[in-house]
């Protein structure tokens, strides 16, 4: 896989900010488990005003530019399209205020969690069962391995965690 | 796939709170609760009936079906390591 790729460099500079974010898709999926490579991040960010504009003063720090070459104007970007994709200093970064099958940041900030990457970074990070209800939404070809390895993840999870019983 | 996780994705994807589901459903609220989180699990009729009561049905037929154990091993060995040592290893396996 080629490219750069620096993760702990996009999710510093969306600290720096106090951007209030979820971390979804591939890296999401790694950060829980799985198997899988990935060359990118994708965030949920909150569609707040205040947090969109520290989310653009991130983007400013990362060098962000669109599929155009340019900066990202936020507001009437994320407007127009579902899926925000750019290219920074630090690799790809796709911002999604709405992934499939979700309500955006407030549906999904209630089961993620924060995670320890290192370096002084915990970004939050979409719980397996968000992860999965993404995938199953898009019913892509694509998705399925990724969506098999997540529910295997959650059934080994909860096989680890405790003994089970069955109640009507 | 738990029977927990399927019910939450329904219900979610129904765009329905836990309430009312239990409202569509006439099973309790906690109940409800504690089958998502897996903590114990519906029988299989329950479950089909939950699973309707969000607008969706449970397709069930028989397929062959061989453990991937060389896969699960893997997972099982990305689950024994912190999220920092995944994404490291993810970093190292990408070069």
């Amino acid at each position: 896989m080629a490219g750069v790729f620096d993760p702990i460099a996009v999710l510093h500079a969306l600290e720096d900010q106090r951007v209030t974010y979820i971390v979804i898709g591939g890296l999401g999926r790694v950060i829980h488990g799985s198997d899988e490579l990935t060359g990118g991040i994708d965030i949920v960010p909150s569609t707040r005003e205040e947090n969109l504009r520290r989310l653009g003063l991130a983007l400013d720090e990362l060098n962000a530019r669109g599929p155009d070459g340019k900066p990202p104007m936020l507001e009437r970007d994320l407007g127009r399209q579902p899926v925000l994709e750019l290219e920074t200093d630090a690799g790809e970064l796709k911002v999604v205020p709405e992934p499939a099958g979700t309500r955006g940041y407030d549906d999904l900030r209630r089961a993620a969690n924060r995670e320890p990457l290192g370096h002084g970074v915990r970004p939050s990070v979409a719980s397996l069962g968000d992860l999965a209800r993404m995938l199953a939404a898009l019913s892509r070809e694509q998705d399925l391995e990724p969506l098999h390895t997540v529910r295997r993840l959650v059934e080994l999870e909860r096989e680890r965690s405790r003994g089970r019983s069955i109640e009507r | 796939m738990t029977s927990g996780t399927l019910i939450r994705e329904a219900r979610l994807r129904a765009r329905l709170s836990q309430v009312e589901l239990s409202e569509r459903s006439g099973k309790d609220r906690a109940q409800i609760a504690r089958w998502e989180r897996d903590v114990v699990q519906p029988s299989f009729e329950t479950l089909r009936e939950l699973v309707r009561a969000c607008g969706f049905d449970l397709e069930t037929t028989l397929v062959p079906y061989q453990a991937d154990t060389r896969h699960d091993a893997r997972l099982q060995k990305t689950l024994q390591r912190t999220p920092q040592e995944r994404l490291g290893a993810m970093l190292k396996a990408r070069r």
